[in-house]
């Protein structure tokens, strides 16, 4: 058991990474990844989300009736993504942020992650590894986004999480700043992460 | 039981909603008061950053409270007007009930349908007038504050905001500071159509009250030109009214 909890929660990060080898949550990795501060904060909510909904629905896993799963795993995902949006409005240092993330919050719920774990995982298994599960696999997503968004600021803005890092005299890349850039970047990160780890070599 | 039977089914949706709306509903009617004192600190900051009341910097750096106290602290007075540029109401500017005229859209709707409109005059110590614009850039909608002189020609400030404008092209009206300064000192010509021109090589002529659009940020540009000019012939009578005022008193002096 205790080995398996530690593949659930492994596995997410490294070998089934959900941007890098699954590729879900492709969008929002490149919509708010051009200031370390956003994607943080996306990061952290898209963590709280998944973890949350998947323990809910892990919960309620028996009760639900089969024909209508995937609208109530629905409805639990947009309540998460709700809270998540509006905790962040009412924050007096989160406000900023919410505001620049904009929609991204609210589509947090289109984010196939969410709903990808909850069908895969959290339907079959206990509420505790479900809620780890969740948890491990938006702490995958959010590494990602971190590492895309240090690259993207630092090159695009000159800055990290918004303090001038690089001289005064540097001219931002604003290519790096718009969103193909990031895709060029996540391309780097999969070959990087292929190159390291045979196993997601095909034969 | 039966967990794939239709009643069970209906009864178990109609359930699920229901928690889920009672949470939402109850957790909604928690934050909101939070939620309004941001938004409202959010205004203050942009109105006092056009209207140079501190940086910009330094206003994004304060906290809500002292926000509020600020505004107090250097508003003079705020009242409503509508397009004939006559007062129609008066808004609170004591510490405790800052009223402000904060949804922009309605009043936009007004203005394009030539309705009632009730279009906020904020005048700072010292006399200057700010006055809000909206309308829509290139994803969604951009707006922002503009203050101007006591003679109610000349731009003393400006701050723009948006909400999904691309970043690194149209975004730059609010991330850019040498966007929004180049306004300082260019004034609105209220008998000329357009009365402020935001436009390609704009600035090349000379005229004082012309700025280049952003390179790369067509739409966004254009879609700020537009808010710029509908709302200033809305609020055209107001202010030309009161420079022609200004004129006849000098005039009687002299």
């Amino acid at each position: 058991m205790d080995k398996k909890l530690k593949e659930t929660i492994l596995n997410p990060i490294l070998k089934g990474n959900p941007i890098t080898v699954l590729v879900l949550g492709i969008c929002s990795a490149l919509a708010v990844t051009v200031q370390l501060k956003g994607a943080l904060v996306m990061a952290l909510s898209v963590i709280a989300v998944t973890g949350l909904s998947s323990l809910v629905c892990s919960l309620i896993r028996n009760t639900i009736p089969n024909r209508v799963r995937i609208i109530v795993q629905l409805v639990v995902v947009a309540m998460m993504v709700i809270l998540v949006d509006q905790i962040l409005k009412a924050g007096e240092g989160t406000y900023a942020i919410d505001k620049q993330l904009s929609v991204y919050i609210g589509l947090i719920i289109t984010n196939c992650i969410v709903m990808g774990r909850i069908e895969a995982f959290a339907l079959g298994n206990k509420p505790i590894p479900s809620l780890l599960d969740g948890l491990a696999n938006g702490l995958g997503y959010g590494l990602i986004l971190v590492v895309v968004a240090f690259f993207r600021e630092l090159l695009g803005s000159g800055t990290l999480f918004g303090f001038q890092v690089l001289p005064a005299g540097y001219i931002p890349n604003n290519l790096v700043i718009l969103p193909p850039f990031a895709l060029i970047l996540l391309g780097c990160i999969i070959w990087v992460h292929r190159a390291i780890d045979k196993d997601l070599q095909e034969k | 039981m039966n967990t794939n039977s239709n009643v069970y089914t209906v009864i178990y949706t109609a359930i699920v909603v229901v928690i889920v709306a009672a949470i939402l509903a109850f957790v909604a009617s928690k934050l909101g008061p939070a939620q309004d004192a941001n938004a409202k600190a959010e205004t203050l900051r942009q109105m006092m950053s056009a209207a140079g009341v501190k940086p910009t910097d330094e206003l994004y750096a304060a906290k809500n409270a002292e926000i509020l106290q600020l505004y107090a602290d250097n508003i003079e007075e705020a009242y409503t007007i509508d397009l004939d540029g006559e007062k129609n109401g008066e808004l609170s500017v004591s510490k405790d009930k800052i009223e402000l005229v904060s949804k922009l859209k309605p009043q936009h709707k007004a203005i394009l349908a030539e309705g009632d409109a009730t279009l906020p005059v904020y005048i700072f110590k010292g006399g200057k007038a700010v006055i809000p614009i909206y309308g829509a850039g290139l994803w969604g909608p951009v707006w922002g504050y503009i203050a101007f002189e006591p003679d109610g020609h000349t731009i003393a400030g400006a701050f723009f905001d948006h909400e999904s404008e691309t970043p690194g092209l149209g975004a730059k009206i609010k991330d850019e500071p040498w966007f929004r300064e180049k306004f300082a000192g260019k004034t609105v010509e209220w008998s000329e159509t357009p009365a402020f021109r935001l436009e390609k090589n704009a600035e090349a002529a000379g005229a004082p009250n012309a700025i280049d659009a952003i390179t790369g940020a067509t739409m966004t540009s254009k879609g700020l030109n537009e808010a710029l000019n509908v709302w200033f012939k809305a609020y055209e009578k107001h202010f030309a009214a009161g420079a022609s005022e200004e004129t006849t008193i000098n005039a009687e002096e002299e």
